[in-house]
């Protein structure tokens, strides 16, 4: 049996759920048994029932306690559903919430973790994956003994069509003492109703070279039109033109999205390394030098002032035509 | 008050890196302190300053991993505990061992930076948690001590969090948190004065790894590098880049 931890928004799966589900259902197929889910914390019954077309079983752990999110919750439920199931592997979004309590489970379960995986598969009692090290610059194939947990890098994998209708089992399981050792006290959403930076198609990052927060609003209204996400360099978050949770590169978030524009950004190394492996990669830069024109599909030399209104013209005529 | 950081020594994010027969050479790559690491080093000498105790660097690698941790002692930990290993051991199994390390030095709160430049791995701080049955918190942007606990605020995919956590915790870092100090000459000279104990990783039971490599290559995406010019005519260089965006890319 394979469980796969299916992330949700208190209303709908996210794609990173979807994106385990095929991933899931790959390793099933090489290791034998079928395909069960969990969905945890707010919202978890109206979601298992989307879920459970997916998924031969859905286990749902909800309630009070679960409410909110915690690493150390979220390993305790993964564990038990996973023991329920009889799972020898457990899968899970690599999403930044994911690889805090995947590390967790590993160690509950003694099981190798392959951590922010591109691909994964199954051969004899062994699975195997493909992940990025060295700041995004190496490819590297690894191997790990069952059991074993995966987290699957978002935007890498093809989200799965639903099959037929499992059932819903609930799952209880009682918080212990480290689980009831942090309490969160304040949620600050700032992407709220949004697409997620590490999960959208489109990411739109503002560099230094925007010169205010103010001319962030461009930034905005050109990733809305693309229904993409906002990202910013270390050195916007440095002035604190936009928020940390928006940050791309080596101290931030990494990205992996269709289509990257990079505006305004010289392109440092740390940079890249949040963006590199962005399937086609854009700039707009007036400086014909900066280091990101050498990582750039299609670039622009210019002021990103007057450049980047005529964008947001062009996308609107073509979303109208 | 005890307070400790889980340090690597990682390349340099600039230097060049090889691969020979199938593996990452790290031979003439300049090594440092992980960056995401500075944070950590930082925060727990900031903490001896303010509440007193001792800052003490941790690290699990191999002999060379010493240049590392006396970068730390030089920006003023106060002694260093080394577990060494040579060849790859994943973030998992080496949590194990610093675990025990860590169980012994029983300290009030561990930092190490959210993401290893090496393995790109952000498993080690929660792990370590884990396996001391600790809480942890990721991505941490802002820590205050409050009487036994910590209050800190952390960033999500979606936004930041604040919590407050009962000690001893795992904290992982980031930017923000703090601005890391540069080490000073007299802190460099003090530093090769500090102890750093080590310890055998097969004297803490680590005979192995549950994760093998077979494998690296290096990854250079091939970039069309089609340049407009766009600093006499914005509008028409806009309009050609949208349409090429469109038509030949296919990504708009």
């Amino acid at each position: 049996m394979i469980l796969v931890v299916m992330d949700h928004d208190g209303n709908e799966l996210r794609k990173g759920a979807l994106e385990g589900v095929s991933r899931a259902r790959k390793l099933a197929e090489a290791l034998g048994g079928e395909v069960a889910g969990l969905v945890v914390g707010f919202g978890a019954e109206g979601v298992a029932e989307k879920a459970k077309d997916y998924v031969s079983k859905v286990y749902v752990v909800s309630g009070p306690d679960w409410e909110t999110y915690t690493a150390e919750k979220w390993a305790k439920a993964a564990h038990a559903a996973a023991e329920a199931a009889g799972a020898r592997v457990v899968v899970a979004p690599a999403s930044r919430t994911g690889r805090s309590w995947t590390a967790r489970l590993a160690v509950k379960m003694d099981a190798a973790l392959l951590e922010d995986t591109l691909d994964s598969w199954a051969e004899g009692e062994k699975v195997y994956a493909t992940k990025y090290s060295f700041l995004n610059r190496v490819l590297e194939k690894q191997a790990g003994s069952l059991p074993a947990v995966i987290s699957v890098k978002p935007n890498t994998t093809p989200l799965a069509e639903p099959a037929g209708a499992g059932t819903v089992e609930p799952l209880a399981v009682e918080l212990g003492e480290l689980e009831k050792k942090v309490e969160v006290l304040e949620k600050i959403v700032e992407t709220g109703g949004k697409v997620s930076l590490t999960e959208a198609e489109v990411v739109v990052t503002g560099g230094r070279g925007m010169g205010s927060a103010e001319a962030f609003q461009m930034i905005e209204e050109f990733a809305d039109l693309l229904g993409g996400a906002v990202g910013a360099t270390r050195a916007v978050i440095d002035a604190g033109w936009r928020p940390y949770a928006e940050q791309v590169g080596q101290t931030g978030k990494t990205v992996q999205p269709n289509v990257y524009f990079a505006l305004a950004v010289s392109g440092a190394v740390q940079h890249q390394a949040g963006m590199n492996k962005s399937k086609v990669v854009v700039a707009v830069n007036k400086d014909p030098d900066a280091p990101i024109f050498k990582e750039t599909d299609y670039g622009v030399v210019g002021d990103v002032h007057q450049v980047l209104p005529a964008m947001i013209e062009e996308v609107k005529k073509l979303k109208g035509a | 008050m005890k307070y400790v950081a889980i340090i690597r020594q990682v390349p340099d994010g600039e230097s060049k890196i090889k691969v020979d027969g199938g593996r990452v050479n790290l031979e003439g790559a300049t090594l440092i302190l992980d960056q995401m690491d500075e944070y950590a080093v930082e925060q727990i000498i900031r903490l001896k300053e303010a509440h007193g105790g001792e800052a003490v660097v941790v690290a699990f690698g191999p002999e060379r991993t010493e240049e590392a941790m006396r970068t730390a002692l030089a920006m003023g930990a106060n002694r260093g505990v080394l577990v060494t290993a040579e060849g790859y051991v994943d973030p998992v199994t080496q949590a194990g061992a610093l675990a025990k390390v860590l169980a012994e030095e029983a300290p009030d709160a561990v930092f190490t930076g959210g993401q290893q430049a090496d393995w790109d791995s952000q498993a080690l701080g929660a792990a370590v948690a884990e396996a001391l049955g600790w809480p942890s918190v990721t991505w941490t942007t802002a820590f205050e001590l409050e009487d036994g606990h910590a209050k800190a605020t952390h960033d999500l995919d979606e936004g930041a969090e604040v919590v407050r956590v009962a000690l001893p915790a795992v904290f992982t870092t980031q930017q923000g948190l703090n601005e890391p100090r540069y080490p000073t000459l007299p802190g460099i000279m003090k530093a090769k004065k500090k102890e750093i104990k080590k310890i055998d990783a097969a004297e803490l039971g680590v005979s192995g790894s549950k994760v093998e490599i077979l494998e690296q290559t290096i990854m250079e995406l091939e970039r069309k590098g089609k340049i407009i010019d766009g600093t006499k005519e914005p509008a028409a260089a806009a309009a050609e880049l949208i349409k090429l965006l469109h038509e030949e890319a296919k990504v708009l």
